[in-house]
């Protein structure tokens, strides 16, 4: 039984660790959703938030730096999208690639210099009153700032959404843009800062992956978690709360073809690899029946963006 | 201005603010920008950019290189049009290729003792098959249980590439190619007729013909008609008999069948077996190209040949210039942002 | 004053392009970064020493350029600037090379690894084995669980060598030593790898290993974790000052040196050339402050008898992971037979996919 619960506990705290940099996505794609705009450029946002963060790291020695330049980079590369939909009046999801595209191969170049480079981490909480907690010590010590700080930030999102009057602004832009107009609000500065926000969570996970998760910069390699992300965000209803077991299952389905491997069991690695494709979309399935009977959940000005191909 | 000046200014004023301004504008722009890239990145602007528009169109190797990326791009584009024609946005071209070449390589290692002539359709029909199977499958999922097809796509599209690793580092895997992940190489009848003496092959016919044929279907048919009616509204159609449901299932596989025939190509063709790394990112660039062409089936033959010039000229940026293979998507992705703000623009200009 | 000026100039300019046709431009194909601290790193270092070794050697080289057919682009655009020497680094690029140099029978072609040449092909490569050997002989000494833990990329025979001379090397000190592997599927990527290898320290075991591109991502989990970690293909003891053992490393220069002679003054032959641990193409990188004095000896004694034949890294008996005989005491395994080798050995936890 014991060993059963340790093996539980590892697989549950493999799955947070692995979990945290899409999770962090979740929450800021949730939230420029929640405004009535979508970003598929979150994947590229993420990439040059990885590199931004490793290279500053690397240059100044201060991993903290880096995680801040990494937030400012997913603000800047989110700016793009917001020029084109908000000011071009483009077509969100054509808006989504281009600025995929361009943060993948911004970041791929610009990043070369800096691989193979040494950067300190974040540290974890080894060494500290949470490692000596009894049982649950040896799961907690190696949790890094980074974890830490996107569990916070779903409270924080739930109070702003729900609790706030900037909060309510904020989601009834994403209903009706006319709703805001009528308050005596511009909707187009809450979709603005809506997309800067899902920057900022973008290049801040970019940064948990590079700078805290592996220590290191290879182009691509966020290997369509941003992606995921943001089918994620459906799965989660739009709301901070289910982004984390969303994420969990994304994190978990990645930690778990790995575990199996390592237990013998006899499964095609690659078979197992699309588990985090695969279970994010069962979800997305079978919460058809759920989606039609609450409405979905889905903020009303978002529908009209998933019919429109201009 | 005398008068006579002023109609011919007003006139082209006019046409400015038409598309063929805004296609000006935007070649003009994206040159500008172009040439600033390779000025910021302390390289000699102007040389590098005639070196990269000879790599890509300055020799006849260099131009049938271009060709062979062309294809992929053609057909893939294609696969992202016809559904948009629908209002579908699907994402789904990668996947749809690597199924197509999954499925047409089972034909081939199903048959590979077979003359020439059963084993090309065989493969050809198996790749169709496998396209439009991944085509379908999003299709399905948002008929029936309302799963937003550009999610369903992107994620379809690891799992494609996911299962043809699987295909290649096991069952599949060629016992005599020492433990590497890769196919038997393809019987000669199973490799698409090529061009002259080079890697340009029938793929790329296949591209022009179908961009052609979809674009009388689509614009001249009662098909065609009936999918404009069916898209802008859903319900109005459904009363003249024309079932929604029925069309999305219909695009997305014609689009995944073009999509799954870049696939057998360039396995058969280019790679001569079925391995990873099969297509790098023609899936998106397809996509990239479709929009840039505004959905048009003819206007993106031409479009592919420009985008595959920028993709194979991309050596030429490192082996003379020593910039990396990464700088030729950021000017895929730098054409993109500046048609889609011009066109956008242009587009608001004429309504307001 | 001014003549003077003109038949300098145009003496220089002579001298320039006379030079310039001396010169023998060559080319080198990588399948990934060259500052990987692995692999590719391996390779440009081997450039690096060509170019300072070699006075009238001009180099190019392409980063990143993946293991399908665009490579044959890469190489004919290489050809027709001018290249002459070209070497394809990646195991992947075999077949495309050869279709290339069919097309341009007067390059010469020098590929790394593999068992296919052609008249202007050949294949250069290194025993890295038998420094995998002696890390694994270094491993089984520090080991405290015996449990070892190994992150590999494809199941291709290169990859296979190392695992299984890892583990016969710290079996050699140690029979209860067992090696974990996990499979990444692909060459470089580096969640996938750290995520690994915390799987396999979770799982028990205390030295890490691999074969992917880059050891920096397990060698810093490792460190991270309080683990020992061996390198491959680079020194990356910097990535964990405490508790790197050893590393088994390449040293393609000296090689690739005498690739480029030969291509120069034709003596050619279109082979497989080998360089083991007593050519030092390949070699055992310093060792860590984790490894005694004691274990540092014994490590380099089983050198020595590697090197002067002593002691066979692939002599039977070997046997396999169900325990069924392999290579049966007394023989022992040819080149063509490890350069196809397809199983693992018994101590082997992990399946072959």
């Amino acid at each position: 039984m014991e060993y059963f619960t340790t093996e539980l506990l590892t697989l549950l705290f493999a799955a947070l660790r692995s979990a945290t940099p899409v999770l962090a996505v979740v929450l800021g794609e949730a939230m420029t959703q929640r405004s009535g705009v979508i970003n598929l450029g979150v994947e590229g946002q993420m990439l040059l938030g990885a590199m931004t963060g490793f290279a500053v790291a690397s240059v100044t020695g201060d991993p903290w730096l880096g995680v801040l330049a990494a937030c400012f980079a997913g603000i800047a590369l989110s700016m793009v999208h917001a020029i084109l939909v908000l000011g071009c009046g483009a077509n969100q999801i054509a808006s989504g690639v281009a600025v995929l595209v361009l943060g993948s191969g911004l970041s791929a170049y610009y990043g070369t210099p800096f691989v193979g480079d040494k950067i300190d981490t974040l540290g974890n909480l080894n060494h500290t009153f949470v490692s000596d907690i009894p049982m649950l010590g040896q799961f907690l010590g190696p949790i890094t700032p980074t974890v830490l700080i996107t569990l916070l930030a779903i409270p924080a999102i739930s109070i702003f959404l729900f609790r706030t009057r900037t909060g309510l602004r904020w989601r009834s832009t994403g209903e009706s843009q006319d709703i805001t107009r009528n308050l005596g609000h511009n909707p187009m500065h809450y979709q603005l800062a809506a997309i800067a926000f899902g920057g900022l969570m973008s290049g801040f996970a970019g940064a948990a992956l590079a700078v805290d998760y592996t220590a290191n910069w290879v182009e691509g390699m966020t290997a369509g978690r941003g992606l995921v992300a943001v089918g994620l965000v459906i799965v989660a209803r739009w709301n901070p709360w289910y982004a984390l077991p969303a994420a969990l299952l994304f994190g978990a389905s990645e930690a778990l073809n790995l575990k199996l491997q390592s237990w013998g069991v006899n499964i095609s690695p690659y078979l197992l690899a699309t588990l985090p494709y695969m279970i994010p979309l069962s979800v997305l399935m079978l919460s058809y029946r759920g989606l039609r009977a609450s409405g979905g959940g889905m903020p009303a000005g978002l529908r009209v963006v998933f019919q429109s191909a201009r | 201005m005398t008068s006579a000046t002023q109609p011919v200014v007003k006139l082209t004023l006019r046409l400015l603010s038409g598309p063929a301004g805004a296609v000006l504008v935007m070649t003009a722009i994206f040159v500008v920008a172009t040439l600033a890239f390779f000025a910021i990145n302390g390289r000699e602007a102007v040389s590098l950019f005639q070196e990269m528009v000879m790599g890509a169109f300055g020799d006849s190797y260099s131009f049938s290189e271009t060709l062979v990326k062309t294809a992929p791009i053609l057909l893939t584009a294609l696969a992202v049009a016809l559904p948009a024609r629908l209002g579908l946005i699907s994402v789904g071209g990668e996947g749809q290729l690597y199924l197509g070449a999954l499925f047409g390589t089972g034909a081939v290692l199903a048959a590979v003792d077979q003359p020439g002539w059963i084993l090309m359709p065989l493969m050809l029909t198996g790749a169709m098959a496998g396209g439009a199977l991944w085509g379908v499958i999003p299709g399905l999922l948002k008929t029936r249980l309302g799963v937003n097809e550009t999610i369903s796509t992107l994620l379809l599209n690891y799992v494609g590439i996911l299962l043809v690793s699987f295909v290649v580092h096991g069952p599949w895997k060629n016992p005599n190619s020492l433990g590497w992940p890769a196919t038997i190489e393809f019987p000669a009848g199973a490799i698409l007729p090529q061009f002259f003496d080079t890697r340009v092959h029938m793929g790329l016919v296949f591209g022009i013909v179908a961009a052609v044929i979809l674009h009388i279907l689509v614009t001249r048919s009662r098909w065609g008609l009936g999918l404009q009616v069916s898209r802008s509204n859903p319900r109005v159609g459904a009363t003249a008999g024309i079932s929604y449901e029925r069309n999305v299932l219909i695009v997305m596989a014609v689009g995944g069948l073009l999509a799954g025939l870049a696939g057998i190509a360039e396995a058969s063709v280019i790679q001569n077996r079925l391995q990873d790394g099969l297509a790098s990112g023609y899936g998106m660039t397809g996509f990239l190209v479709a929009w840039l062409a505004g959905q048009h089936f003819l206007r993106i033959i031409p479009l592919s040949v420009l985008m595959g010039g920028l993709l194979a000229s991309a050596d030429s940026l490192q082996l003379y210039a020593q910039l990396p293979k990464a700088s030729a998507d950021i000017l895929q992705a730098l054409l993109f942002i500046i048609v889609l703000a011009v066109a956008s623009l242009w587009g608001r200009r004429r309504t307001t | 004053m001014k003549k003077a000026i003109r038949t300098l100039l145009a003496t220089s300019i002579l001298a320039i392009s006379v030079q310039a046709a001396a010169e023998t431009k060559v080319g080198f194909i990588y399948v990934g970064p060259k500052s990987d601290y692995g692999y590719n790193y391996a390779q440009e270092q081997g450039r690096i020493y060509l170019e300072e070794h070699m006075d009238d050697v001009e180099t190019v080289y392409f980063e990143n350029i993946p293991e399908n057919a665009d490579v044959q682009r890469v190489m004919e655009r290489m050809v027709r600037s001018g290249v002459e020497v070209v070497f394809p680094t990646s195991y992947g690029y075999l077949d495309h090379a050869l279709k290339v140099a069919e097309k341009y029978p007067d390059v010469h072609f020098a590929h790394s690894g593999g068992l296919k040449t052609s008249d202007n092909l050949m294949t250069y490569f290194a025993e890295i084995d038998q420094a995998m050997y002696l890390a694994g002989v270094a491993a089984g000494l520090t080991t405290g669980t015996n449990q070892l833990g190994f992150i590999a990329a494809h199941p291709i025979p290169q990859v296979l060598r190392n695992i299984n001379a890892f583990t016969r090397g710290a079996q050699s000190v140690n029979p209860e030593v067992t090696t974990s592997v996990i499979w990444t599927s692909s060459w470089s990527d580096p969640t996938r790898e750290a995520e690994a290898a915390e799987a396999l320290i979770s799982g028990g075991a205390d030295v890490l290993t691999g074969h992917v591109d880059s050891p920096i991502n397990y060698v810093q989990v490792a460190e991270r974790r309080g683990v020992y970690s061996v390198g491959y293909h680079a020194d990356a003891s910097q990535f964990a000052p405490k508790g790197w053992l050893v590393g088994a490393i390449w040293n393609w220069g000296p090689m690739m040196v005498n690739i480029v002679n030969s291509a120069k003054d034709g003596s050619w032959k279109s082979e497989h050339l080998r360089g083991d641990l007593l050519t030092e193409a390949a070699k055992l990188s310093d060792f860590g402050s984790a490894v005694s004095e004691e274990d540092q000896q014994t490590v380099l004694d089983r050198r020595e008898a590697i090197m002067n034949e002593e002691l066979q890294v692939w002599a039977g008996p070997v046997f396999g992971q169900d325990g069924k005989v392999i290579v049966k005491e007394g023989d022992t395994m040819t080149l063509e037979e490890t350069e196809k080798m397809d199983f693992l050995v018994q101590g082997v936890q992990g399946r072959l996919k």
